[in-house]
């Protein structure tokens, strides 16, 4: 079992371990590099002030709420004065000049990053083999071929792979259409997609602005809750970003629930799934039962249109964001005899094939002639998928789902983007509602590998969401 | 669903495929927009077209004066710059 937040900070504070130690045991399985999970790995010298000063208010008595704790960043977001790529040759050689607002608030509260985690190119993808800087490998192994390599999940691979073989205690993952949670669940750890609004996209690579949300890759959902404390505020430079009343997520975490608590499962998702999906949710089930809660069987109607309402929106609002890239501002320029060219050389040559892919898609259906049939149709559809979110939650307190509909699959495996796509059907319909999820470590496949149940609630319900997760955690947690 | 052009798509898009990979995107693209075509089937003629999910008010801040973005900060990450400007190939003639 690894080392929780306020397990590290306790030693911290008793003076078990210092600051620069802790930092340097973290350093040292990031550099490794057998995983390939980070971009870019910060160095103790180009930390040490961070260092010391952290240490110094532990010898002070007055540590941060995150002091000292080492933490990965998804390669998405600006961090200032460090290389920033989104995974992207395009982006390759990018150095922002400002903090992104959720980097800020962590580097706040006293945690130390201790590198760029890898992702897929600009969060695109669900297995981080789109990366410039090749795949990721998930640190565990299926038990029957141990050989074989086999992915992270996506985009934010790099993320959950670092968290899983314990080169940083945490990691700050986008979520777009299943980003955070789809990668926790294959690599065995917890992942949180708060609702949308709840964390500011400003200094956030944009991918899809109306769908991305940031969020942690943690060992537990206390570390969840920990980081959510710190990054969950409003922001005026994100105008998407709610100004409601955050709570303390840390306060009431271990209780148990005042009120009657109902879980609706919706049977259509669970049609055609294997028995080791079906034996996580009967499992979860199972462990909450006992603790009073009630399950019952939902009906949602929409389930069927998500991923084609996602497949329009997403790429057609990448297609516009990804418009920056010119090879004028900033990022890697391919020369050219006229304006023009550079930007046709520096797009051709600064993007991979499945951005291309997103981009063209999404070109292709804000055309004239195409926008009302696809990119309305899809916006349109996508207030009934909310709608019948809404309805659903009116009648239970949360929803109870797989993450993933498989394990961790090999490096390779999946070439065709559609059968990739679909990896992404229990994540993608929450995104669209702007709904919290959140993917807990629920048990093993037949092969010995991890899977995860997702939780879902109410907007801006975070606190209730993880005190649930909490309770399933406790009843849920397997050994290594 | 018609046929999809390539060229034009690629062109609105800004990229120039390489013509050996045309056929290529060409390809995914009519399996992709055929696996959405469901959608058309959906009865949305009272709907209105959801933008912003959780549809909260735009907050709005003072509008005060901050300092943010020298040109140097701006122009430090451009492949080329000429003094305080972005430098790219004459585009008048």
């Amino acid at each position: 079992m690894k080392n929780s937040i306020s397990q590290i900070k306790k030693a911290l504070i008793e003076k078990k371990i210092s600051v620069g130690e802790l930092y340097d045991e973290y350093l040292a399985k990031a550099k490794s590099g057998n995983n390939n999970s980070f971009n870019l790995v910060i160095d103790r010298e180009n930390n040490i002030s961070s260092i010391n000063d952290s240490q110094n208010r532990y010898d002070n008595g007055n540590p941060l709420p995150l002091d000292g704790i080492p933490l990965g960043i998804k390669d998405l977001f600006c961090t200032k004065g460090i290389r920033t790529t989104a995974s992207s040759k395009i982006l390759s050689n990018f150095i922002p000049n400002y903090e992104s607002f959720v980097t800020q608030q962590l580097l706040n509260d006293g945690s130390i990053f201790i590198g760029k985690n890898n992702c897929d190119e600009f969060a695109m993808g669900s297995s981080n083999e789109t990366s410039y800087f090749g795949p990721v490998i998930n640190p565990w192994k299926n038990k029957n071929s141990q050989k074989d390599n086999l992915v992270p999940g996506g985009s934010s691979g790099g993320s959950a792979a670092a968290v899983a073989e314990g080169s940083c205690v945490a990691s700050m993952g986008t979520d777009t259409g299943g980003s955070i949670r789809q990668p926790a669940s294959l690599c065995g750890i917890v992942g949180l997609k708060p609702t949308f609004g709840s964390c500011s996209r400003w200094g956030i690579v944009a991918f899809a602005s109306s769908l991305d949300q940031a969020g942690p890759l943690t060992n537990c959902v206390e570390d969840a809750a920990y980081i959510l404390n710190s990054i969950n505020k409003h922001d005026f430079n994100d105008s998407t970003s709610s100004n409601h009343q955050r709570e303390d997520y840390l306060v009431d975490i271990n209780n148990s629930f005042e009120k009657k608590i109902k879980i609706g499962i919706p049977s259509d998702y669970l049609e055609d799934v294997s028995d080791d999906i079906l034996n996580q949710i009967d499992n979860t089930k199972k462990a909450l039962s006992k603790h009073g809660i009630e399950f019952v069987d939902v009906k949602f109607k929409t389930t069927e249109y998500a991923l084609s309402t996602y497949y329009i929106l997403a790429p057609a609002e990448a297609s516009s964001n990804l418009a920056r890239y010119d090879g004028i501002r900033y990022g890697v320029r391919e020369d050219g005899e006229s304006l023009d060219d550079i930007y046709l050389n520096s797009r051709t040559k600064g993007f991979g094939d499945e951005v291309t892919r997103r981009i063209l898609i999404g070109a292709y259906v804000l055309s004239a002639g195409y926008y009302d049939a696809y990119y309305r149709q899809a916006q349109k559809v996508r207030r009934l998928i909310k709608n019948d979110f809404q309805r659903i939650l009116n009648e239970v307190d949360f929803i109870l789902t797989p993450t993933t509909p498989n394990e961790a699959f090999k490096i390779g495996d999946k070439l065709d983007p559609i059968s990739m796509y679909k990896n992404d059907i229990y994540t993608v319909p929450t995104s669209l509602a702007g709904l919290p999820g959140i993917s807990i470590p629920s048990g093993l496949s037949k092969n010995g590998l991890p899977l995860g149940v997702q939780f879902i609630g109410n907007y801006f319900e975070e606190k209730s969401l993880l005190q649930l997760a909490a309770l399933a955690e406790k009843e849920l947690s397997f050994n290594e | 669903m018609s046929d999809i052009d390539i060229k034009r798509i690629s062109y609105l898009a800004k990229l120039k495929l390489p013509s050996e990979k045309e056929e290529f995107y060409s390809n995914s693209l009519k399996d992709i927009i055929k696996w959405v075509d469901n959608l058309k089937k959906v009865d949305t003629s009272k709907t209105e077209p959801l933008h912003n999910v959780t549809e909260k008010t735009v907050s709005i801040r003072n509008d005060e004066v901050s300092k943010s973005n020298s040109v140097d900060d701006v122009l430090s990450n451009a492949p080329e710059r000429a003094q305080n400007f972005f430098k790219v190939p004459k585009v008048v003639e």
